[in-house]
Formats: structure tokens, C-alpha cells, sequence
């Protein structure tokens, strides 16, 4: 996945939902380094009978903001929407 | 090929063996002794010119080698085993997940971890040492949700025994119920049929959705919410209660390295006593401040002082009661004595 072009994630899960596997998985697909290299990554777990659906908002550099539906997406297409956005960011860089 | 025993699989046949036997077993052990020629010579003819009398049977199953229904011998089964006796043993768990966390992020986490536990005061009933036996372990999910299911849905003591073959050719009636058993796997099989529709009380359904991702387990050998609670405070702090370790307290655990470890370590749940529960019941279970000894002394407190109020009520009954008659008698007396003494005054 590119996570250059990403600067903001925060996630907002119940870990005792199956929806919460979507948000999750995207977190464990971030590099190491990070939040060494500038991305903020927040997490809030909520209590385990909360009914409150799982979050994921992804912030870019040009300052496009995703918020993406857990409740549908698998980690697979996630990743290609995140993908899809920072390929184009790439390509304009690339130019530049 | 001929057949080959280990000396292993020979030895600890104790029980199976019969007198006859092990009588023979020196003749067994001298043959190779005649045509000793040199080293190797040796080792190949150990078994070959064994005569009739001294072949294993076609069936015969080292009791050291049970049957088992998937491949004992890979990593994978191994592991499976570690984690159902992890599962079994261990009455206090919180599982993490951890994303992408460096070799030497995990080693400040360890370090700082065994620090934080050395600090907690043992109680005197303890005489083991508890600390140096909590470890945080990366685990694999997968075969920590099959090893999950084992613990849940398979009872070892209910396998009925199979007749197994002995050295001799006799019949033993033997126990395959270990956790690569057949048995072991029909159970889980019969329990989590795709149609099947698991019931929610079960442990396994409550921690199956936590199963998801790269995970680690923190374990305590006892519940000991002395410990948990330092835990807590050095992986997932919370000020109020679980409070960080201070910078001038614990350096290290504020240098670069453990800071982004900690950050991309996530307390998602815990398993107390057989019970699943989230952050906040493991706070709760962390936050039981004097230990189960405390808890232990509340109650029997709380019992007695019920105990106490209960005899002062039933006690209480009685006492009014002879209060009562007691004020009632002395009325009477007085009435009585009253008129007497009027009427010899009168008299």
C-alpha cells in the first residue's frame, strides 16, 4: 500500500464487532516508521456492547479526506481506494 | 527395509510389555555383538538378523507416538499444543494487537515491562515468584483460534479408549485424547459447522472476533490485579488510574524507542477466569487495588458484621419480649402489693 501521501489516520472501532476487522487490518498495514515519518494515527476503542459502527478516516496531503465504510469494505478494497488516490498524488509529484 | 525401533519408543513401553518379554531383551540386545566387524556394520545389522520372535507387530503404536489427526511433526501442530496448554493454564490473559512493531521496540517494551513488574511488592502469601513468569508472546492467530476451539469444544475425558496393539501382539486398551487426536478434531469439526449457529455464551464466540490481525498475548500464571495493574500501566496507561511510569522514575521509557513501540501496541481484550472481557473489565480487574487477598478480607468482614447484625436481631426479639413481661410482672407486683398495703394500712 502507499502511505506516503496519507498524513492522517484515525479509527474508531468496537474489537468485539466483526466489523471492527476492516479498520483494524488497515492499521497493521502502516509501516513502522510511521509515525516517525509525520502520519498522526489515532485509535479510540470503544466498550464492547457499544452498536456504534467502525470508523476509518484517512487524510491526504492535497487535503482530501476519505471516510470509509467499514461496515461493507473488506481490508482488499480499503487498500485499493487508498491506493487509487495516492497513485494519481504520485503521478502529479512524479511531474512536478 | 527392516523395521527399526527407536530406543525410545522400546524403553517407555513399561506398562505394555510383558515379563516374556523383557527377558528377551538382553538376547535382543546381544546379537549385534557376534558380527561386530566395525562401527558401521554395527548399526546395520542391529535389527536385520532378528528372528521371528523379536518383530514389532504391523500395527504396533508407540505409546510415545500416538495417532494423530494432523501432522505432528510440522511447526504449525507444535505450536498448537503450546497454545491449548497456554489456554489451559494461564486463568489471566489480555491480548494486544501490535502493528508492525520493530525487534527492538519490542525489546524496550520487554524490558520496560520486566522493570515495571520487579517494582511490585510480593504479599507474603506469595511465596513464587509471579513477575519473572508474566510474558508478553506474539502469537499466531490462526492456530490460536483452532487452539481456542479445542479448549472450548473438545473434553479430553470423554473419548472412549481404543484397543492398541502392545509389543507382543496383544490388545491394551489406550486413550487417544490429546489435541491432535482424531478425536480432538471431529469435536471441533461437529461444533463449528458453517449451519451450525454457535451460542453466544460460549467463550470461543465472545473471542473469536478479537482473533483478526497480528496479535499478542500477555500472560500471568495467577490473577493478580497487582500485577495486572502495573502492566497495564507501562502497556496501555490511562492517567486516572493507570498512570505512566514518571520521566524522572523510569527514563527509559520515555526514549524514542519504546514511545513508538507503545504507540503501535493496542490492548484489545482479556480473558480472566475462563470470562472474556474488554479494556474496561480489565481496568476493573487492574483496579482491585489490595489483590484478591483485599477482596478476600472485604468479604469475610462483610459476613461477619452480617453475622453480628443477625444475632442482634434474633437476639432482639427475645430481649423485648423479656423486657416486656419483666416491666408487665413488676406492674402486676406493684398492683398487687398496692391494695395489700393500703388495706393493712387501712386495717
Amino acid at each position: 500500500m502507499l502511505t506516503q501521501f496519507i498524513i492522517e489516520v484515525s479509527t474508531r472501532f468496537n474489537p468485539f464487532s466483526a466489523s471492527a476487522k476492516t479498520a483494524r487490518l488497515f492499521l497493521t498495514r502502516l509501516p513502522p516508521s510511521a509515525r516517525a515519518s509525520g502520519m498522526s494515527i489515532t485509535t479510540q476503542l470503544l466498550p464492547r456492547n457499544s452498536t456504534e459502527p467502525s470508523a476509518l478516516k484517512i487524510k491526504f496531503k492535497d487535503g482530501l479526506e476519505m471516510k470509509l465504510d467499514c461496515e461493507t469494505m473488506n481490508i482488499k478494497s480499503v487498500v485499493e481506494v487508498v491506493d487509487r488516490h495516492s497513485r494519481q498524488l504520485q503521478k502529479q509529484a512524479d511531474l512536478e | 527395509m527392516p523395521f527399526r525401533t527407536r530406543c525410545s519408543a522400546v524403553c517407555g513401553l513399561g506398562s505394555a510389555i510383558n515379563v516374556s518379554r523383557t527377558t528377551a531383551r538382553p538376547a535382543a540386545l546381544r546379537i549385534p555383538s557376534a558380527p561386530r566387524v566395525s562401527a558401521t556394520r554395527q548399526y546395520a545389522t542391529a535389527v536385520a538378523p532378528a528372528s521371528q520372535s523379536l518383530r514389532v507387530p504391523d500395527d504396533y503404536i508407540p505409546p510415545t507416538q500416538p495417532p494423530t489427526a494432523r501432522p505432528s511433526d510440522t511447526r504449525k501442530s507444535q505450536l498448537l499444543r503450546s497454545y491449548t496448554s497456554l489456554l489451559r493454564l494461564t486463568p489471566l490473559m489480555l491480548i494486544f494487537q501490535h502493528n508492525n512493531l520493530t525487534a527492538v521496540e519490542w525489546a524496550a517494551i520487554r524490558r520496560e515491562l520486566r522493570a515495571a513488574l520487579a517494582d511490585v511488592p510480593q504479599t507474603g502469601t506469595q511465596e513464587v515468584d509471579i513477575a519473572s513468569k508474566i510474558h508478553i508472546e506474539v502469537i499466531r492467530t490462526r492456530m490460536f483460534d483452532m487452539a481456542l476451539k479445542i479448549v472450548e469444544y473438545f473434553d479430553p475425558s470423554k473419548v472412549a479408549p481404543t484397543l492398541a496393539t502392545t509389543l507382543t501382539g496383544g490388545k491394551v486398551k489406550t486413550v487417544y485424547n490429546h489435541d491432535l487426536s482424531e478425536a480432538a478434531y471431529e469435536a471441533v469439526r461437529a461444533a463449528t459447522k458453517a449451519n451450525k449457529v454457535q451460542p453466544d455464551s460460549s467463550v470461543y464466540s465472545e473471542l473469536a472476533p478479537l482473533m483478526v490481525g497480528p496479535l499478542a498475548v500477555l500472560t500471568f500464571p495467577v490473577v493478580s490485579p497487582q500485577h495486572l495493574a502495573a502492566a497495564l500501566k507501562v502497556l496501555s496507561p490511562s492517567p486516572p488510574t493507570f498512570p505512566a511510569p514518571t520521566r524522572r522514575k523510569r527514563p527509559s521509557y520515555y526514549d524514542m524507542t519504546a514511545q513508538s513501540g507503545l504507540q503501535k501496541l493496542l490492548l484489545v481484550g482479556g480473558r480472566v477466569e475462563g470470562k472474556v472481557f474488554d479494556i474496561d473489565g480489565v481496568k476493573w480487574v487492574g483496579g482491585i487495588e489490595s489483590g484478591l487477598e483485599g477482596l478476600r478480607a472485604q468479604l469475610v468482614h462483610m459476613l461477619q458484621s452480617a453475622g453480628l447484625g443477625l444475632t442482634t436481631t434474633l437476639e432482639g426479639a427475645g430481649k423485648s419480649l423479656w423486657l416486656t413481661m419483666e416491666s408487665r410482672r413488676s406492674v402486676l407486683e406493684e398492683a398487687e402489693k398496692g391494695p395489700q398495703e393500703g388495706e393493712k394500712t387501712g386495717s
